[in-house]
């Protein structure tokens, strides 16, 4: 069957796009490992951040203490505000609008905390869908595990069939053989049944040979039967002439001489019929032993023919058996394509679903790309506030410088300047500690931007794993569509199957019915065989019969000859003792009298024997019309014969097909075992990977888990911060309150303050836009989350449809086991599950 | 009195009188004179007046560094000559009895090239009380 070996191509096919799809997994598996490392350096980063902004909250504290200070000195310096004369009132407006800074300030930092605690609960939301995602991907660990067994369990199965189809193949071709026996011998039986014929023929020949001679012997003897009434005759004329010659002698002696003379031709011509019956036993031996030998071919011809009709039977039932064992296959086959209808439905609906994860994957990627350009604008702000930073600690030394230059002023007014060397001591520790905040607050800036350098770069590496993954789906995609290509080619395949098995149950039928009427036909032959051989054995016993009776009268004319030449010897005795003869003449007319009774006597022997040969002629022409009988029986024989070889031939030759058949079957589903042991290792390794993703997953949670809780303590950090500022700015109320009458040599350290509001005023604005970015990173985060979410279910559907794949796939593997096991007649093993 | 301008030169802690500092001034750049001592970095206009720089780290025999934000002049008075001392960084004012002044010893003296007249341990932190008349030394007298 052509068939088989193109379903044999298609399976290579399917497998062999099994294994590309299995790589492909792999290629997925090391992405997302990919994947899995850049998070955890995102979430490195994150620390990072997190530790630096304790620090920054650190220095906003001392900040604050260093406030309250400043609030104390300028409580002592307004007892000596008095003698300072012209108040501080430049320095008092100047501090107020610090304070309105610091106020807004603590506004901006309020919207902070409620910006970081937004944060922490996106994060937190975050690390709940991690979570869901590692679930789900626990869940299709469990199902591949499955798969597993599911695929080793098709594999044992499968090879399971195949050994029994071998173990098919080998009994068929025990059969074939078998057959092929069966048709030789029946082939030599024609030829010895031919052989007989041609024999049987030959003796029929010899029989009409041995009636034309029986019926010379039959004339000769009739011959001789006349001239022994003619003898007879003459001896009573003899007896008549020696009465009438009793008297004279003389003539006597010339009768005496002419008789004996006669006498010596009878006895000739009786001893010619001796030899001539002799030749006749002769003959009717060797046709006795001819028949004999045709009795015993008979007997074997009957034996040959009864072994013909067992293995008729035989041949007849394996058809009947093969038949209905093709019919099973047949419903198999048709199961087996509903089955390949089932998968290409299941492998339509995964193609739906990748379609809708690359779409998925499509929303990350533009999610990724917006990412990356609010990396890059926070990247610039750093570089801004940077830049602000520098101007405030330019700022934060000239400060210095001023109260270093007002000390020593005070020093020289003496007691006058005492208080106010304090105030310039009190002032020259502010700027102090403006600048050490300045230079940390350069410090985190650096880290910002090296962690937004990192951010953007993982955010590149996930665009390119986005992209990656969209690639792999597109070949995912592609590789389905040659899966269904392969499902309809291989529906095809089965429609041509089924077409064929069905072609194939007709000339099962067709043979099963030829074979039956060969059964018929044998048995008929062995019964007249038998018949034949009885009346062979009959017509053999008639030969030994009609042996005996050529044999009696064989021997009686035989003896006859020897009385005849007694007869001559006494005639030529009477000859000599003529001259006694005529001596005693009464002794001769009595011995003459004798002689006549004697010759009456040979006649009535003649004429039995001349009725016993008629009767021999008779029994011989039976003989050989039953002869001739045989002969065309024995033709027929050879006939019927002829045509069970015929028949025998074509049974072998029908059961060589079935054989080859067999054959390709076992090859086919060893093929099948090995490709079942090769999805068995793919979906091993699936497996496997699938583990390990959930391993990442549940890694990836608890780093997720850790960074909410450490954007928790951020949020309580800059809360406390937001009450600190709080605190300190009604300090510096208090302190505006107390310093409104200082000397108009702080004017220049108000507008000092004042540069410093405004550089602040900057650096809230800068923070303000950096909250900004903050918000727009949460909400492009917040759409990633649902879009992985997203991802997430199509997963699922994707699992879904994996089942759905396995279940189909054992089914099938059950249909073929029983298409593998169906021309065994055995019940196909998937009943077992 | 006793209140000192600090300042530092390389890693050590130097003290000064406010009775012999007029003021401090950020440090840019000096102009440099021909022929003047190589100790002397040049001249600035400070409030007014042009006041000679010495760079102290030079005259102590150690190596120049890059500017930074930190350098500043502390201008002296020694009499009626007026000088500027270019120092690493002046931050700090800060009172110092005439007492706790010890003398230093030898090893430092011989160093130091009797600028340091002084030393005083406060607070675990070292102050060098320098001979400011021998800093800007009789070179700029002649000038």
């Amino acid at each position: 069957m052509g068939s088989n070996n193109r379903r044999d191509d298609r399976v290579a096919e399917v497998a062999q796009s099994l294994r590309e799809t299995a790589s492909r997994a792999e290629q997925i598996e090391h992405a997302a490992n990919r994947l899995a490392e850049s998070g955890t350096a995102q979430a490195a980063t994150a620390e990072q951040i997190r530790a630096s902004l304790e620090g920054l909250a650190a220095s906003i504290d001392e900040t604050a203490t260093a406030s309250e200070q400043m609030a104390h000195a300028h409580g002592a310096a307004a007892s000596t505000a008095r003698d300072v004369v012209i108040g501080i009132e430049g320095i008092a407006s100047g501090l107020q609008e610090l304070s309105a800074s610091v106020a807004g300030m603590r506004k901006e930092g309020e919207l902070l905390a409620r910006g970081s605690d937004a944060t922490a609960t996106t994060l937190e939301e975050l690390a709940r869908s991690v979570k869901g995602t590692s679930g789900s991907a626990a869940e299709l660990t469990e199902s591949a595990d499955r798969l597993v067994a599911a695929a080793s369990e098709t594999s044992s199965s499968v090879a399971d069939v195949a050994l029994r189809g071998q173990e098919t193949a080998a009994t068929i071709e025990e059969v074939a053989s078998t057959i092929e026996e069966m048709s030789t011998s029946t082939s030599r039986l024609a030829s010895d049944a031919k052989q007989i014929g041609e024999r049987v023929t030959s003796i029929a020949a010899g029989f009409k040979g041995v009636t034309g001679a029986l019926d010379m012997v039959a004339s000769d003897m009739t011959e001789s039967a006349s001239a022994v009434e003619e003898t007879s005759a003459t001896a009573e004329e003899l007896a008549r002439s020696f009465r009438s010659v009793s008297e004279l002698t003389g003539a006597l002696r010339d009768s005496a001489a002419s008789s004996a003379s006669s006498l010596t031709e009878v006895a000739a011509s009786v001893e010619e019929v001796a030899t001539t019956a002799e030749k006749n036993a002769a003959v009717v031996e060797s046709n006795a032993a001819a028949i004999e030998q045709v009795a015993r071919s008979a007997q074997s011809v009957a034996q040959s023919a009864q072994e013909v009709s067992t293995l008729a039977s035989a041949s007849a039932s394996a058809a009947t058996q093969l038949e209905s064992s093709t019919r099973r296959i047949v419903t198999v086959v048709e199961g087996t394509r509903a089955t390949s209808e089932r998968v290409a439905g299941s492998a339509r609906t995964s193609g739906q679903t990748v379609d809708r994860t690359i779409k998925g994957l499509s929303r990350i990627r533009e999610a990724m790309a917006q990412g990356a350009a609010v990396m890059k604008d926070m990247g610039k702000r750093a570089e801004e506030i940077g830049d602000i930073v520098q101007a405030i600690n330019l700022i934060a030394d000239r400060t210095n410088l001023l109260s270093l230059n007002a000390s020593i002023e005070a020093a020289r007014a003496g007691e006058h300047g005492r208080g106010f060397a304090v105030i310039a001591e009190e002032v020259r520790a502010l700027a102090d500690r403006a600048a050490a905040s300045a230079m940390d607050v350069a410090k985190i800036i650096r880290g910002l931007q090296a962690v937004a350098r990192d951010a953007i770069a993982a955010n590149g590496e996930g665009l390119r794993l986005a992209d990656e993954g969209a690639q792999l789906s597109e070949e995912a995609r592609s590789g389905l569509q040659t899966i269904l290509q392969g499902v309809e080619t291989l529906d095809t395949s089965i429609r041509n199957i089924s077409t064929a098995t069905e072609e194939q149950v007709r000339a099962v039928q067709t043979v099963a019915g030829s074979t039956a009427r060969l059964e018929q036909e044998s048995r008929a032959i062995a019964r007249a065989s038998t018949e034949q051989t009885q009346a062979t054995q009959s017509l053999a016993r008639a030969g030994g019969e009609m042996r005996t009776m050529a044999k009696q009268t064989r021997d009686a004319t035989g003896e006859q000859a020897r009385a005849l030449r007694e007869l001559v010897r006494a005639n030529a005795q009477l000859a000599s003792s003529t001259e006694r003869v005529s001596r005693a003449t009464e002794e001769q007319v009595t011995s003459a009298t004798q002689l006549a009774r004697a010759a009456v006597q040979m006649r009535t022997s003649t004429q039995r024997t001349v009725t016993s040969v008629s009767d021999q002629l008779r029994g011989v022409t039976g003989m050989a019309s039953d002869v001739q009988d045989i002969a065309s029986g024995t033709q027929r024989m050879v006939t019927a014969i002829a045509e069970q070889a015929r028949g025998a031939s074509e049974i072998a030759r029908a059961m060589e097909g079935a054989r080859k058949h067999a054959v390709q079957n076992a090859r086919a589903v060893t093929e099948q075992a090995r490709a079942s042991k090769e999805i068995e290792a793919g979906t091993r390794d699936i497996a496997r990977l699938s583990a390990e993703v959930t391993q990442a997953t549940a890694a990836q949670t608890v780093a997720l888990t850790g960074l909410a809780k450490e954007a928790d303590d951020a949020r309580r950090i800059a809360k406390q911060t937001a009450r600190v500022v709080g605190e300190q700015a009604e300090a510096l109320a208090a302190v505006a309150a107390t310093s409104s009458r200082q000397t108009a040599s702080m004017q220049g350290l108000a507008r000092g303050a004042a540069e410093q509001a405004a550089s602040t005023e900057q650096v809230s604005q800068a923070m303000r836009d950096v909250r900004t970015r903050v918000r727009e990173i949460s909400l492009a985060l917040v759409a990633q989350a649902k879009t992985s979410h997203a991802t997430a279910s199509d997963v699922a559907i994707v699992a879904r449809e994996i089942g759905g794949l396995r279940i189909a796939h054992v089914e099938q593997a059950e249909l073929v086991t029983s298409i593998a096991h169906g021309p065994e007649g055995s019940p196909p093993p998937g009943s077992r599950t | 009195m006793g209140l000192h301008v600090a300042f530092r030169i390389d890693k050590a802690e130097y003290v000064v009188p406010t009775e012999q500092v007029l003021y401090l001034e950020s440090y840019e750049a000096a102009t440099h004179i021909p022929g003047a001592p190589p100790y002397v970095a040049g001249i600035v206009q400070a409030r007014g007046r042009l006041v000679p720089v010495v760079d102290v780290r030079h005259r102590f025999g150690l190596p120049p560094i890059e500017h930074s934000i930190d350098r500043r002049v502390v201008v002296v008075q020694v009499g009626t000559r007026v000088a500027g001392l270019l120092v690493d960084s002046a931050r700090e004012v800060l009172q110092i009895d005439a007492a706790a002044f010890e003398k230093p010893p030898e090893v430092i003296e011989q160093q130091s090239a009797g600028f340091v007249k002084g030393v005083a341990a406060i607070a675990k932190r070292l102050f060098l009380l320098v001979d400011v008349p021998r800093v800007i030394g009789e070179e700029l007298s002649h000038g």
